[in-house]
């Protein structure tokens, strides 16, 4: 039973398609990664799902029932631009939010107090959302999209603006919240993020579907073609045969190799090649190929098949 | 309906919290106030200190007029009697006119012949200074003449104070039909109330959702709330913050209208009839009028993105206002006329024309019932349009929007 469910939906604005055609569902307790380059219709996808707007076409159901704006009391949403009012109280703002989504104001107030003391804003509560930093700002629209405790959580680039401190306490709390059972959806355009946190991910890339499913299966469906190594001395070995690519880095080299058939190349004599020119070696590691480069392969395929729909 | 209420419940909170909001209440009233002590301080003085010389040989006439004058309501005036006056009188009394020792003389010449006025003359100390003094003066002399007639005449003194009296009309049965200015001095009022508070507050509503679309706001508010609600909350929230204070200022003019000292300057000039019926008109259609030129104002805070655009749809919500205003001149000729009828049932005027012709004549029921459904269905269509282009145009951010673009928005959900 999948909790968001999007099938065929299409949606054009005045000038341009924003979505083609875009189905994908995900699972209830897992957390969902939408990913594409900026504006590639990530929003736009997220905002159909809250009802912000109507699809020209296709369908979307919550909870696994089709879209009621009753559910929405069930979904946190946290807006890829902040959306607060700058002139009130962080801690008015929070109850007011609250109780929007159906809390009572104790409830609200008590929960925010929570909130801010776990994310660490409790000294900025009685001050203008106009006095915060960028960042106090996000983690009080974080905070205001989980205070009603929704099933499904639904985060337009949450990380954005944050510095490495604040997203890491960010993402230990989606992290923290997937394990409590509920279901996170979150887009970005930063692969890394996702190839660490997400069970299943949706990739899209001018309003189309590009790639979707389980992180694993998706890996796995790629064979272990690259190599990263981490060493000093001779380059030489970079003209080695077995090479396709390499990028040369101080110290450093990411090699994609060539790939027979589908069938993973061999990486030994690479390395033996190394060691043979004397190069001293810190690190070898052979591995799939990232998320990103996933990505990159795969818009490059679609925009040589005439940038029309692809099949992952 | 809950969601509408916390709407309106933290737009109302946030803004009375305002320091903006707190100046503008008390210094205004302070400032009609101080102006209105002022006026009549200074005027106060001017009366209190009131005192003449009359100069006559007939003792009977002057002394009549001492107590005439003495007894008067309208001013404090004292009177020094010289009677009869002799050849030096007069310097004297241009002397003491100098030395400020009086306001002004009355000097009567005595009748040349029986049954002939005698001739009266005042020299007032500043010519400014003496009017009111002057008017009484004149009204003290014909009470005094007419009864020294009436005396003449055989009529008994008790009988002649009887038909002295002054005359009392109850202006709140008997002004109805004929005395038009009432009508015009509270349609005036509600014209300039409705003006101030539509301007100010109305705009306050299209200021809010701009400042909610440029903050982003809506997007959180939209992902629980529908925009139908956000717009109906914002109008009651903000015309609720426009209402506090206009009742507070209301209520502030009637104290101060009520206490002695204004009622003392004002006299009976400023008699304002209003029956129970036309208060509670005055109420309903004032708060109908805010509520139709707010939701106008709600559209036209959805169709643009910054203050300076609004500036310039401004006209949109003053024209129509000042159409209703000139109209009242037609309407106040001939209440009942086709036109005025038909002008009374337009919604946008409504507020002010159907209100003059209530103050009037009472118009047929059926004809104010059916504008306050008018105004009401109006309302509900200007807010649901409002909603929609509010719930499109946010999205579309960046570029003002053509006619046939909004008109296309209303198809869009």
């Amino acid at each position: 039973m999948p909790i968001v469910e999007l099938q065929h939906v299409r949606k054009a604005y005045d000038t341009k398609i924003a979505v083609e055609d875009l189905s994908f569902c995900i699972e209830p307790g897992s957390m969902f990664g939408l990913l594409g380059p900026n504006g590639s219709g990530k929003t736009s996808s997220i905002r159909m799902m809250i009802g912000i707007t109507v699809p020209d076409s296709g369908a979307i159901s919550l909870f696994d029932q089709p879209f009621t704006r009753k559910s929405l009391h069930r979904v946190g949403y946290l807006p890829e631009e902040r959306g607060l009012y700058k002139k009130m109280k962080v801690i008015d703002q929070l109850i007011f939010l609250g109780q929007l989504h159906g809390l009572d104001a104790a409830t609200a107030s008590r929960r925010a107090h929570e909130w801010c003391e776990r994310v660490d804003i409790t000294p900025a509560i009685h001050k203008k959302t106009e006095e915060l930093s960028k960042g106090m700002q996000q983690k009080i629209q974080f905070v205001a999209a989980l205070l009603h405790e929704p099933e499904l959580i639904i985060m337009d680039e949450p990380f954005s603006g944050l510095d490495p401190v604040n997203a890491t306490v960010l993402q230990d709390i989606l992290v923290e919240l997937r394990q409590a059972g509920r279901t996170v959806l979150f887009s970005t355009h930063r692969m890394d993020q996702v190839e660490k946190l997400c069970d299943n991910i949706c990739l899209i890339h001018n309003g189309h579907l590009v790639l979707s499913g389980s992180m694993r299966e998706i890996k796995a469906h790629y064979p272990r073609n690259r190599v990263e190594m981490v060493f000093e001395g001779d380059t030489g070995f970079l003209q080695h045969p077995s090479i396709e690519d390499a990028k040369l880095y101080s110290g450093r080299a990411d090699i994609k190799l060539h790939t027979v058939d589908g069938v993973p190349p061999d990486a030994q004599p690479l390395l033996a090649d190394a060691i043979r020119r004397g190069t001293r070696i810190i690190r070898f590691e052979v591995k799939e190929p990232t998320l990103e480069e996933i990505f990159i392969e795969k818009v490059t395929e679609s925009a040589n098949n005439g940038g029309g729909k692809v099949h992952a | 309906m809950h969601n509408i209420w916390l709407i309106a419940k933290r737009e109302y909170l946030e803004r009375v919290r305002t320091k903006a909001f707190i100046l503008t209440t008390v210094l205004i009233p302070l400032l009609m106030g101080g102006g209105i002590i002022v006026s009549v301080v200074t005027q106060g003085r001017q009366t209190a200190s009131s005192r003449i010389a009359v100069v006559s040989p007939d003792q009977q006439l002057v002394t009549d007029l001492q107590t005439e004058l003495q007894n008067s309501n309208d001013a404090k005036i004292t009177v020094d009697v010289i009677s009869p006056g002799d050849s030096t009188t007069r310097a004297t009394l241009d002397h003491m006119l100098a030395d400020k020792q009086i306001d002004g003389y009355l000097w009567i010449t005595p009748a040349s012949a029986p049954g002939v006025r005698p001739t009266f003359s005042y020299t007032p100390r500043s010519a400014s200074g003496g009017h009111l003094t002057e008017s009484v003066l004149r009204s003290a002399l014909r009470t005094v003449l007419m009864r020294e007639r009436l005396a003449h005449q055989g009529m008994v003194a008790s009988d002649v104070t009887a038909l002295m009296q002054p005359v009392e009309v109850d202006t709140t049965q008997a002004g109805k039909n004929a005395d038009t200015t009432s009508s015009f001095v509270t349609t005036a009022i509600l014209f300039f109330l409705m003006y101030f508070v539509i301007m100010l507050y109305g705009m306050n509503v299209a200021r809010s959702i701009i400042e909610e679309k440029t903050s982003r706001v809506f997007e959180v508010l939209l992902a629980t709330i529908t925009s139908e609600e956000i717009m109906a909350g914002k109008m009651i929230g903000v015309g609720a913050v426009g209402l506090t204070q206009v009742f507070i200022w209301l209520f502030t003019a009637i104290l101060l209208t009520s206490t002695a000292i204004v009622q003392s300057m004002a006299g009976g000039n400023l008699h304002i009839a209003l029956s129970a019926a036309e208060v509670i008109f005055f109420f309903v259609f004032f708060v109908l009028g805010f509520l139709l030129y707010a939701s106008i104002a709600a559209a036209l805070g959805a169709m643009t993105n910054s203050e300076q655009e609004l500036q310039q749809l401004n006209m949109v919500l003053v024209l129509p206002l000042a159409a209703c205003f000139f109209a009242t001149g037609v309407v106040a000729a001939n209440p009942n006329s086709a036109l005025s009828v038909i002008l009374s049932l337009i919604p946008f005027m409504t507020p002010l024309i159907m209100y003059l012709r209530i103050s009037m004549v009472m118009p047929p029921i059926w004809q104010v019932a059916l504008s306050i459904v008018l105004m009401l269905v109006t309302i509900y269509a200007v807010l649901w349009v409002a909603s929609r282009i509010y719930r499109v145009g946010i999205l579309m951010y960046g570029k003002k929007p053509s006619l046939p673009e909004i008109l296309r928005w209303l198809k869009y959900s």
